[in-house]
């Protein structure tokens, strides 16, 4: 079976290489930015203003790291396609983030960084 | 469900993709592409993992004494719509629409040139606050982490620049368009790559 597409038809992206599911339109994409330009607002304000009760003592540090998160996986989701291309795509990416995030995390453990009586670390 | 294919001729017309012969189905260069950056997460990994170790200095200025929020927040921004700027080149060649691809490249060119300005200005500032690559622990861990992303920031817009030329001589066609998605993913990966440096260098105390 042949497909032709003519000029201005989106393409189906059933027809793409990888992609299970047809991509978004533009304005899926512009609201995209604009969330992710509204969450890098709130994590600014988050540092700037402290004192406010969302975020304010011990949990500054968890919001702002959500907050990262959020963004990281929304770009990784939408703009690279990863909730439309096939599943093989979302398991190579996320395998080296995850090894990269296990070792890390048991490096910085081993160097005590979480603790409180991290000045050897800081003093070696 | 089975995909339509494209026959020879029809690879020619605009808009159509020809699907890969491959075990995935993906192509080898699509598939290259996420595997480079599954091994970039290592790269940047090993980076952050060393400034969380050093951001401590035991001479010199710290991050808190130097680091400019609103501007870097700014320049993140930029670098933020650099992604949609992106996405809809992409969107743009599936659609066989070059001249806005064109159009939005140049867009995702400019601003990652503004971002990397900001890098250059940012840096000059520390270096006469005080703060050389040698001056600390802190400097290096700082410089190595932010200049390496500033480094690839750079390859993307030369990869940006010649798809630009690419197309304009006319040798992207759309059943090309996944050359474009390829250098995207480039692209969307070092934005998400200063969505981290921005929370855990600048933002996190």
């Amino acid at each position: 079976m042949s497909t032709t597409i003519s000029q201005h038809d989106p393409v189906p992206t059933e027809v793409l290489d990888g992609a299970v599911a047809p991509y978004s339109r533009d304005k899926t994409y512009v609201f995209t930015a604009l969330f992710l330009a509204v969450v890098t607002v709130v994590e600014v304000l988050a540092v700037e203003l402290p004192d406010f009760p969302l975020w304010s003592g011990n949990m500054l540090v968890p919001v702002l790291l959500l907050l990262m998160a959020v963004k990281f996986f929304t770009v990784a989701w939408v703009f690279m396609h990863l909730k439309f291309d096939k599943p093989i795509l979302t398991w190579a990416f996320y395998s080296g983030l995850l090894l990269a995030l296990g070792v890390y995390v048991m490096m910085l453990t081993m160097f005590r960084l979480w603790y409180g009586d991290s000045a050897s670390v800081r003093s070696s | 469900m089975s995909h339509p294919t494209v026959t020879e001729a029809d690879a020619h017309a605009t808009g159509a993709h020809i699907e890969h012969d491959t075990n995935t189905g993906i192509s080898n260069t699509k598939l290259a592409m996420w595997l480079f950056l599954a091994s970039e997460c290592l790269l940047f990994g090993g980076l952050i993992t060393t400034y969380l170790l050093y951001k401590t200095p035991l001479e010199g200025p710290s991050g808190k004494d130097l680091y400019d929020i609103p501007f870097t927040s700014a320049s993140s921004f930029v670098l933020l719509m650099s992604s949609l700027t992106m996405v809809l080149a992409v969107s743009a060649i599936e659609r066989g629409d070059h001249h806005r691809m064109r159009v939005w490249l140049g867009a995702t060119g400019l601003l990652g040139a503004t971002f990397i300005a900001g890098q250059i200005y940012e840096f000059t500032a520390f270096y006469r606050e005080g703060l050389g690559f040698t001056t600390s622990r802190f400097s290096s861990a700082f410089y190595t982490l932010t200049g390496f992303h500033g480094v690839h920031v750079t390859v993307g817009i030369i990869m940006l620049v010649s798809l630009v030329f690419l197309s304009v001589r006319g040798k992207l066609p759309e059943h090309r368009s996944e050359t474009v998605e390829v250098v995207g993913l480039y692209w969307h990966f070092v934005d998400v790559v200063w969505i981290l440096i921005f929370g855990i260098v600048y933002l996190i105390p």
